[in-house]
């Protein structure tokens, strides 16, 4: 992990990188409130789980604090921090410039992101030279390093090969490697382990860990399945419809669940998943 | 009594130069009102292994044999007569995709009868009654599969399989589609299957999603069935290093079977011995 | 639903059109062949459309044409169907062979110049309205054997299809209880179109003298006459230009509101046809 430079902790006067306070988000027709008040907050190498089924809201809030909302949806009430900037004051260009190098992201469908007609190396350089203002030969030496630090065999290979000659669980890596390209503050990562094979999904959450003690990098980890966000946070919040139902420590919530949606999720492991025969060994 | 026995089974796809093997001698054998997890993530072959059952694909050495039927060498015309039997039957994973969206459920659900050569009269009692037993209301028969909830039409998915009265069926990760609340509901509605006698082989690459429901787990690693016993033996005694990586690899509530470090461990092992499993 | 009243309107364009075929000759109040000293003369009591450079009933050639013309615009239709959406359909099913022969014919037809084949064809077979829809519904074949294949697999693909084949359902009751309802849309909207682009194809074959001979008048061939005399009469090609126009948009629309009812099968289909179109003839 030597790779990856570590890269002076500048914070806000509080020490979060990314602070979410009472974020409702409301369709602007309709005026459907689809998000009913996020809070969280997010400290330079802790991870937060936000957990719930797909239109309970735990994506959008997701795309709120990456400033991309899709049309029509806006923030109605709650302000967003990250590093420290008030995320609705800023402008375009500054929202731009955020992410990627303060703030950035990967998402389900790793395929989908990438352009299936230019090798996967120069995509990842070309964020470099983008964010960094690296030189063309600068960058390449940089992607290499970085390849590899996503723990990428034979990355001078992979630089050279096309998304289709790779894997989905590479491809998620080649995307990681991008989102940490210009040195992130936050990485959010939305169901980007839900269309991977177990052994593969794991893979990618113990290379999130890496990156975690590595190079202090704080995650916000969305998934619609408990176990996979028991896994890696300190703190997990349980979506439902746009409301939070259940929010607290990792231990807490797994441990002592107090809304019937929780108990439900946590009853579905133990009751069908390996935890009924771990929990007697 | 023994449903469905698979014996060094071996597939191979394309021709020549691009021949490449999908099953590499696997076997496994199902007994009446058992349900089996067959194991396997992305190009582990278990696709193919169920398609083989299925008579989709031809198998180029082993051997088949279905409710005491051998029809490893079964041409297409004697696997239709097999397949119109009812013996095995199959549930997809995505339901949308599985219902004909321009069929009623009732049609989509008499169709095995149908094919069966059951009178439309009696076929349109079975259907009723088979909505009823996967706890399903009869107003559905009129609907089309889009008017539907995901659950629903998993059930429906389900009740179609059933309706033949098969000893077997083969299901493809059933439930990974659905949310928490009808994932409970539908493994509930398969776990009662096995007082009726009937065999469930549920296909799966995540060994957590099935080590609940399953009496005997089977796991499948590029073309071999490399382990089976009893899914808390699998689970708490594995011997393949393929195994304890997959069950490392399982996201539980606990903290995770196997460290970060004992998994990069384990994927070295396998990673070194490629080619060759074991 | 735009589209449902605009497809209506385009259903009773249509029929309007259908029936001109059928009665036009017999409505017409001159002998569309018959010539006369009043050369280009202007609408009036007599003649409604005026004469043309013979001094022929313009009115009447133009309603007399029309059978002619809708004959041909059908006759490329059914070849069309017959030779390229069946052959399309059963090119999933009929093995690999027939695939690969049916395949390559295809793309032979496509790739053969439209007017340098139909000059060829007409100089083998002789100079007739037949021989030259021969040629047009072998050259808009390729189109309906892609529609028709593509519909076909994408149907042949699906998991119910695979679901009725593991109930132990045969070739003939797939294609009947689950591709045939699903083919027909985005067959029946590429034949909507090619009503329209059938009544362009004769009316421009005989624009070149290939198809229909003089004296017999087509719409296309009106149109072209007229062309020759714009300088004394500015205004005579609207009548043939407008029948024609309005034929082609409403199989167009009819076709857009097919699609739409339809749904989004076969407006994914739809959008193929298009690119096989722009690909083919490009």
């Amino acid at each position: 992990m030597t790779a990856l430079s570590e890269s002076p902790v500048e914070t806000a006067v509080d020490g979060l990188v990314l602070t979410v306070d009472s974020v409702h988000i409301r369709h602007q027709v309709d005026g459907r409130e689809v998000v009913k008040g996020v809070g969280f907050e997010l400290a330079p190498g802790r991870v937060v789980g936000i957990v719930g089924e797909s239109g309970s809201g735990k994506t959008l809030t997701c795309r709120a604090v990456l400033g991309i909302l899709p049309p029509l949806f806006e923030v109605a009430a709650g302000a967003i921090h990250v590093a420290g900037k008030d995320v609705a004051a800023l402008s375009r260009a500054e929202l731009t410039e955020l992410r990627g190098s303060t703030i950035s992201a990967v998402f389900q469908d790793p395929a989908s992101y990438l352009n299936p007609s230019i090798p996967v190396g120069p995509q990842v350089a070309e964020v470099i030279r983008v964010k960094k203002g690296a030189k063309r030969r600068e960058a390449r030496r940089r992607a290499t390093e970085l390849l590899a630090a996503v723990h990428l065999r034979d990355p001078e290979l992979v630089y050279t090969q096309y998304p289709h000659e790779l894997s989905g669980g590479m491809l998620q890596r080649v995307l990681i490697a991008a989102a940490i390209a210009a040195e992130p503050r936050v990485l959010i990562a939305d169901e980007a382990t839900t269309a991977l094979d177990v052994t593969v999904q794991a893979e990618i959450l113990d290379l999130l860990a890496d990156l975690r003690d590595s190079t202090g990098l704080a995650i916000v980890l969305v998934s619609h399945d408990l176990a996979v966000v028991a896994q890696l946070c300190d703190e997990v919040l349980v979506m439902r419809e746009g409301e939070v139902v259940e929010q607290g420590p990792t231990e807490q919530v797994l441990h002592n669940p107090r809304h019937d949606y929780t108990r439900l999720l946590v009853a579905e492991h133990e009751q069908y998943g390996l935890d009924r025969f771990l929990e007697e060994s | 009594m023994t449903v469905l026995d698979v014996r060094d089974l071996e597939v191979h796809y394309g021709h020549r130069r691009q021949r490449r093997r999908a099953l590499a001698g696997a076997s496994l054998s199902i007994d009446a009102g058992e349900i089996v997890g067959l194991i396997g993530e992305t190009g582990s072959g278990k696709s193919t292994f169920a398609r083989a059952a299925l008579g989709l694909v031809r198998p180029s050495a082993g051997r088949i044999v279905i409710d005491g039927e051998d029809v490893t060498g079964h041409r297409e015309r004697q696997w239709r007569a097999v397949r119109r039997r009812g013996v095995v039957q199959y549930v997809f994973q995505d339901p949308l995709r599985s219902l004909d969206p321009d069929l009623t459920i009732g049609d989509s659900l008499m169709e095995p009868l149908l094919l069966k050569g059951v009178p439309r009269r009696e076929a349109v009692d079975r259907a009723r009654a088979y909505l009823g037993r996967v706890r399903l209301d009869d107003e559905l028969l009129t609907r089309l599969p889009e008017q539907l909830s995901g659950g629903q039409r998993q059930r429906v998915a389900v009740a179609r399989a059933l309706i033949t009265e098969p000893r077997l069926i083969i299901l493809d990760e059933p439930v990974s589609a659905l949310d928490a609340a009808t994932r409970v509901q539908v493994l509930e509605i398969l776990k009662d299957l096995r007082t009726a006698g009937i065999a469930l082989l549920f296909i799966s690459h995540d060994l957590g999603s099935v080590a609940g429901i399953a009496d005997r787990v089977a796991v499948l690693y590029r073309g071999e069935v490399v382990e089976v016993g009893t899914a808390r033996e699998v689970v708490t005694k594995p011997s393949h290093p393929y195994t304890r990586l997959l069950i490392g690899s399982a996201p539980t509530l606990r903290t995770a079977a196997a460290g970060r470090a004992e998994r990069a461990a384990l994927r070295e092992l396998l990673h070194s011995g490629k080619g060759t499993p074991r | 639903m735009f589209s449902l009243a605009s497809g209506r309107i385009a259903v009773v364009v249509l029929v309007g059109v259908g029936l001109l075929a059928v009665f036009g000759p017999l409505l017409a109040p001159h002998d569309p062949l018959a010539t006369s000293p009043d050369t280009l003369v202007g609408p009036s009591g007599g003649h409604w459309l005026g004469t043309d450079y013979l001094g022929r009933d313009v009115f009447s050639r133009l309603l007399d044409g029309s059978r002619v013309s809708v004959v041909g615009a059908l006759e490329v239709t059914v070849m069309a169907l017959v030779v390229g959406a069946i052959p399309g359909i059963l090119s999933v099913y009929l093995g690999r062979v027939f695939e690969w022969i049916t395949l390559r014919v295809a793309d032979t037809l496509v790739a053969l110049p439209f007017l340098l084949f139909a000059v060829a064809v007409t100089a083998l077979l002789g100079n007739g309205i037949t021989q030259a829809m021969f040629v047009t519904g072998a050259l808009v074949s390729p189109l309906f054997y892609r529609v028709g294949r593509a519909a076909t697999l994408a149907v042949a693909r699906s998991q119910y299809v695979e679901a009725a084949l593991i109930s132990g359902a045969s070739l003939g009751w797939i294609i009947r209880r689950h591709v045939w309802g699903k083919v027909l849309p985005p067959i029946a909207v590429a034949l909507a179109q090619t009503l329209g682009v059938g009544f362009i194809i004769v009316s421009s074959l005989s624009f070149l003298g290939i198809g229909v001979q003089p004296p017999a008048p087509t719409w296309g061939g009106l149109l072209a006459a007229d062309l020759g005399y714009l300088s004394y009469q500015p205004w005579a090609p609207f009548a043939p230009a407008l029948l024609i126009m309005v034929t082609v948009w409403a199989g167009n629309v009819l076709a857009d509101a097919i699609r739409d009812v339809s749904g989004g099968a076969g407006r994914a289909l739809a959008d193929s046809r298009k690119a096989a179109l722009v690909g083919g003839r490009a």
